[in-house]
C-alpha cells in the first residue's frame, strides 16, 4: 500500500492473530524512510513480507507464495525485487486502472511474461464510499479481511485481535465502520478469491511471548539493572528509546533525550563515572559522532555501553533497510590503538539477554562494550518462549545462561586497570581524577614513554582476558567438511536453515555463527584448519578485491583465505536458498 | 540547599585542595580562577569527596587535575554533557564545570544553549581569556576584532561572541560576570552561583600574558563596572572606591541586558530567577513519581 494507510498496522493484526492461532512467523517490515512519500510512487511502498510456519522460524524464508497490493505501482515495486515463487498469488486491487488503463497494462503484462498469474479485484461499492467517507483509511482492514479469509482464520480471532489494536484509541463508530470494513474484506474473498490456505489452529505449550527486537533489547536493560539510557532520535533506534520512555521509570530508570548523539553517550559517561550504570543507544551516523567519547571512556577506563541499531550506509544509506557494515567502525572507529567488546545479536532473545553481558563486560573490564543490533532484528517479531528474568543488580549477577548464550566464560576475578584506584566520587579518601590523557597507575599526567607503553599493555590485556574467556562458537553441521560457511549477528537464522537444507542435499558445508564478534576466540584457526574452504555470509558489501568486513576481520586475525561468498549490499535479511546457490557456487 | 560538607572536627585547607603544581604560563589567570574556588570552598567546607569538577579541553580543562576533589578532565566542548550525567545520577554531588571560551561558545556551542535551557544543578565557570591558548594564539569567538592571531594574521575578522548576551537570551537563570585578578569578588560570586538551585552561568575575564598580554589591565579598574544590589554580589571589597558601582536589581532581565551589552564591562550578577524549572529534577520526579512495577513480571505484559 501507499505508506500512511496502515499497512503495517494491518500486519501487525495479521500476524497477531496468526499467533493466536497457534502460528510461528517472520516478519520483515517494509518501510520508506519518509513518513508520506507522493503516493502511487514507487517509494511509497509500505508493506510486510511475513513468514508464516508451525514451527519456529529463524529467518525471512526464501520465495513469497502470496502477494496483495493496493494497485499497480507498488506490486512493480515489489516484483522488482525478484523474491516471488513461480505459483506466486497476485491479488491486486484493480480500483485505481481507470484514470491509469496504460500503467496497469504495463505491470499486468510484465506477469504474464515473467509466468505469473494475477487475480484481479475491487473492493466493493459500499466499502469504496465508506473508506472515501474516512479520507482512505479503512482500506487496510479490508484487505485484512480478504487475508483473514485466504489464511481460513477464524474470522472472530482476527476481530479481537483488530479491537485489541484500536479499541481505545478510535471513536466507537469509526471502529465499527472499521470492523465491517474488515467483513466485507471477508466476505469479498470469499465470493471472488478461488483460493485458500489451510491453516489450522495449534494449541500452544508452554510460556510464550510474541516480541520485537527493540522491545525485547529495552526489557533486558530494564532486566540488566541499567538506570540511564541516554539517546538521540535517530532510525531504527528510536523504538528502544520510545519503550523506556513509557516503561522505565517504573522501574527506577530514566530516559534522557540529548541534544545531539554527543550530547547522549557523554551524559551516559557522566553517570557510569557517578557510578549509575548507563546505555546510549544509536545508529551509523550517530555512531561516527560518537567516536571521539568512546576512545575517551576506555583511556578513562570509564564503562559505557553503545547499542548500534545498523541500517544501510554509507552515510545517511537507507535509513529502513538492514545491513551489517558498522562492524570496521565499531571495531577500528575510534583514534589512536583502542580497545572494546563486541557482541552481536542473533534474535530477539539474544537482544533480551545482549544488555547482561555488555553490563557485566563493561564494569569487569572498564571498556566500551557495543551491542550490535540492525534494521531487521530490531524490527521482527517473533514467538518465542518467555525468556528467564535476571534481575540483576551487580555486574556479578550474570547467570552462567547468559555466559553461555554468548559462547563466553565468565572472566578471572581480578582485572589489572591502568589507574589502581577506581573509586567513584562520594568515595571519603578516593579523591581521584580521571583524564584522556595518558596516565600512570596512580591516575596522574604523564607524557614519559614506559608508562605510556604500560597503558597499552594494561588496556590491551583486558581484551585478551575476553580472547581467553570466549569458547568455540556455535556451529552447524560436520566439524570437518569441504566449505565452512561464517556469519555473525542476524544472518544466523539464515546460516542454520541454509544448512539443514544443504545437508538434506549431500552439500559437504557446515556453518558458523558468532554472537561476540570482537574480540575472536583463540581456537578459530585451529576450527577453520579442519576446512578446505571458509566462506563469509554478511549483509555487508564486498568482493574479490575487497573483503567484506567479517571476512577482513578473519583473515587479519587467522591469516586464512577467508573469502566473501555472500556480500551483497541489498539491505534485505539474507535468504536460506541463495544461501544454498552460493555454496553450490564454492563448491564447483 | 543539601551541600556535602566536611564534619567540623576535619576542616579542609587550602593545602588539602592542592595536587601537583599547575602547569600553566606564569600569570595566567587560571592560577587566580582556581584559589578563588578553593577559598570558596574552604569558605564553605565542601567535602572533596563529594565534590566534582569537571572541564573540557584547553588551558582550563586542565583545572580539575589540580582539585584534590574528584574530578573529569573530559573532551573538546563536551563538559556540560557529562557533567548532567552526574547531575542526573548523583544529585548528592558538589558539581563545578570548568570550561574555556573555545570549548563553550565554538566546540561546544550547542551543548551550552541546552545546558542552560536544561538548568541543572551545577556551577558552569566559563575561562574566558579570548584565545586559543593551548593550541597556541588561534582566533576563538570571544578575540576581539583587528587582534592578529596565527590563523587570522590579519588581524581577527569578526566581532566577537558577547558570551552574557547569549546566555541572557538563553534564558539562563543566573548570569554573572567577573576577572581572574579581583580575587574578593571572584569567591563572592562562586558563592552566589554555588547557592543559586540551577545552572549558574559565571562569566570570568581571564588574563593570558603569554599570547595577548594587554587584553585587560589589571591595574587600572576604571574601565569596567560593578553591579550591585541586596540580591546581587558585592561589588569587590578592594577595588569598589576605585571605579562606578551600579545598582542593578538582578530579577530585572531586560536591564541586565542593557549592562550586558554594553561597550564598557560590568562585573557582577545581571540576572537570576531562582524559580526556573530545572530539568534534573524534573526527570527525577519523573521515576519518583511512577508506580513501581515488579521486575520480574517485566515479560508478563507479552504473554500471548
Amino acid at each position: 500500500m501507499d505508506a500512511g494507510f496502515g499497512a503495517q498496522k494491518a500486519g501487525d493484526i495479521l500476524l497477531q492473530a496468526f499467533v493466536a492461532m497457534g502460528k510461528y512467523v517472520y516478519v520483515e517490515p517494509m518501510i520508506p524512510a519518509e513518513i508520506s512519500p507522493p503516493a502511487r510512487s514507487k517509494p511509497a511502498l509500505s508493506g510486510v513480507i511475513i513468514r508464516l510456519a508451525d514451527f519456529d522460524v529463524t529467518n525471512i524464508g526464501n520465495d513469497t507464495d502470496l502477494i496483495l497490493a493496493s494497485h499497480e505501482i507498488v506490486l512493480d515495486r515489489r516484483l522488482d525485487d525478484l523474491e516471488y515463487n513461480p505459483k506466486c498469488h497476485i491479488l491486486l486491487d484493480m480500483g485505481d486502472r481507470e484514470n491509469n488503463m496504460d500503467s496497469y497494462e504495463t505491470v499486468l503484462k510484465r506477469c504474464t511474461k515473467e509466468g505469473l498469474s494475477v487475480i484481479p479485484f475491487e473492493v466493493d461499492a459500499v466499502s469504496k464510499v465508506t473508506i472515501k467517507e474516512m479520507g482512505g483509511k479503512g482500506q487496510n482492514l479490508y484487505y485484512l479481511g480478504m487475508l483473514a479469509y485466504i489464511y481460513n482464520m477464524d474470522e472472530d480471532i482476527v476481530k479481537k485481535e483488530i479491537i485489541k489494536t484500536f479499541g481505545k484509541k478510535l471513536r466507537e463508530d469509526i471502529l465499527e465502520k472499521n470492523i465491517t470494513l474488515y467483513h466485507n474484506g471477508y466476505q469479498l474473498a470469499k465470493e471472488k478469491v478461488f483460493f485458500r490456505f489451510q491453516v489450522e489452529s495449534t494449541p500452544r505449550e508452554g510460556e510464550k511471548i510474541l516480541i520485537d527486537g527493540n522491545t525485547s533489547m529495552s526489557l533486558g536493560i530494564i532486566d540488566a539493572g541499567i538506570k540511564l539510557f541516554s539517546g538521540y532520535p535517530i532510525t531504527p533506534a528510536s523504538s528502544v528509546m520510545h519503550t523506556l520512555a513509557k516503561d522505565f521509570p517504573a522501574y527506577g530508570g530514566m530516559v534522557h533525550q540529548a541534544e545531539d548523539e554527543i550530547a547522549a553517550i557523554g551524559t551516559a559517561i557522566g553517570s557510569y563515572y557517578g557510578g549509575v550504570p548507563a546505555i546510549t543507544a544509536t545508529s551509523g551516523p550517530g555512531l561516527s559522532l560518537k567516536q571521539e567519547f568512546i576512545g575517551y571512556a576506555q583511556a578513562a577506563e570509564i564503562p559505557i555501553i553503545v547499542l548500534d541499531v545498523q541500517r544501510s550506509g554509507p552515510s545517511t544509506g537507507m535509513p529502513t533497510k538492514t545491513e551489517q557494515s558498522d562492524l570496521p567502525a565499531v571495531i577500528f572507529g575510534s583514534h589512536g590503538d583502542y580497545t572494546k567488546v563486541v557482541i552481536s545479536v542473533a534474535n530477539v532473545i539474544d537482544c533480551f539477554y545482549a544488555p547482561h553481558l555488555a553490563r557485566y563486560l563493561t564494569e569487569k573490564l572498564r571498556v566500551p562494550v557495543f551491542i550490535l543490533s540492525d534494521f531487521q532484528t530490531a524490527n521482527s517479531y517473533k514467538v518465542i518462549t518467555k525468556p528467564k528474568v535476571a534481575q540483576m543488580d551487580d555486574p556479578d549477577d550474570i547467570p552462567d545462561y547468559v555466559l553461555e548464550r554468548f559462547h563466553i566464560n565468565r572472566l578471572p576475578k581480578d582485572i589489572e586497570m591502568v589507574r589502581l584506584s577506581q573509586a567513584i566520587p562520594g568515595t571519603e579518601g578516593g579523591m581521584r581524577r580521571i583524564t584522556g590523557l595518558n596516565s600512570d597507575a596512580q591516575g596522574r599526567i604523564n607524557y614519559f614513554s614506559t608508562t605510556n607503553h604500560r597503558g597499552h599493555q594494561v588496556r590491551n590485556e583486558k581484551i585478551h582476558h575476553v580472547r581467553r574467556a570466549l569458547t568455540r562458537p556455535e556451529m552447524f553441521g560436520a566439524e570437518s567438511n569441504e566449505v565452512l560457511i561464517v556469519g555473525w549477528g542476524s544472518t544466523r537464522g539464515a546460516i542454520e536453515e541454509a544448512i539443514h537444507i544443504a545437508s538434506k542435499q549431500g552439500l559437504p558445508v557446515s556453518g558458523m555463527h558468532l554472537r561476540v564478534v570482537y574480540p575472536l576466540p583463540l581456537m578459530l584457526k585451529e576450527v577453520f584448519s579442519k576446512f578446505k574452504k571458509v566462506v563469509t555470509v554478511e549483509v555487508a558489501y564486498g568482493d574479490k578485491l575487497k573483503p567484506s568486513p567479517l571476512a577482513l576481520l578473519l583473515r587479519a586475525e587467522t591469516l586464512v583465505d577467508v573469502q566473501p561468498m555472500m556480500s551483497d549490499a541489498t539491505g534485505r535479511p539474507i535468504r536460506p536458498k541463495v544461501v544454498v546457490e552460493r555454496v553450490k557456487e564454492v563448491l564447483k | 540547599m543539601n551541600a556535602q560538607t566536611t564534619p567540623a572536627n576535619a576542616p579542609v585547607t587550602i593545602k588539602d585542595l592542592n595536587t601537583e603544581n599547575p602547569r600553566w604560563c606564569a600569570g595566567c589567570g587560571d592560577f587566580g580562577i582556581i584559589m578563588g574556588l578553593k577559598r570558596f570552598m574552604v569558605e564553605r567546607q565542601l567535602a572533596p569527596a563529594h565534590t566534582v569538577n569537571v572541564s573540557g579541553i584547553g588551558c582550563s580543562g586542565r583545572a580539575p587535575n589540580y582539585f584534590n576533589t574528584y574530578g573529569v578532565h573530559s573532551i573538546h566542548g563536551r563538559p556540560i554533557t557529562v557533567a548532567l550525567g552526574l547531575a542526573l545520577s548523583r544529585p548528592d554531588l558538589n558539581l563545578f564545570v570548568h570550561a574555556g571560551d573555545g570549548d563553550a561558545l565554538s566546540i561546544g556551542g550547542n551543548h551550552l544553549i541546552h545546558g542552560i535551557n536544561k538548568n541543572f544543578k551545577c556551577v558552569f565557570l566559563l575561562y574566558d581569556n579570548e584565545i586559543y591558548a593551548l593550541t597556541k594564539n588561534q582566533t576563538s569567538p570571544t578575540t576581539r576584532k583587528t587582534h592578529p592571531t596565527n590563523t587570522q594574521p590579519q588581524g581577527t575578522f569578526l566581532n566577537p561572541i558577547n558570551p552574557i548576551t547569549v546566555a541572557l537570551g538563553l534564558g539562563a537563570s543566573f548570569v554573572a560576570s567577573t576577572a581572574d585578578w579581583i580575587p574578593d569578588h571572584l569567591t563572592s560570586t562562586m558563592r552566589a552561583a554555588f547557592d543559586h538551585p540551577g545552572f549558574a552561568f559565571v562569566h570570568i575575564s581571564q588574563r593570558c600574558p603569554h599570547f595577548d598580554p594587554n587584553n585587560f589591565d589589571h591595574k587600572t579598574s576604571t574601565w569596567f563596572s560593578f553591579l550591585k544590589h541586596a540580591n546581587g554580589i558585592e561589588p569587590d571589597r578592594r577595588l569598589a572606591d576605585k571605579t562606578e558601582v551600579v545598582e542593578h536589581d538582578p530579577s530585572d532581565m531586560i536591564a541586565g541586558f542593557k549592562y550586558a551589552a554594553a561597550e564598557r564591562r560590568y562585573f557582577g550578577l545581571f540576572h537570576q530567577d531562582k524559580n526556573k524549572p530545572r530539568y534534573d529534577e524534573i526527570l527525577r520526579n519523573v521515576v519518583k513519581n511512577a508506580p513501581k512495577k515488579d521486575r520480574s513480571k517485566i515479560l508478563d505484559p507479552y504473554l500471548i
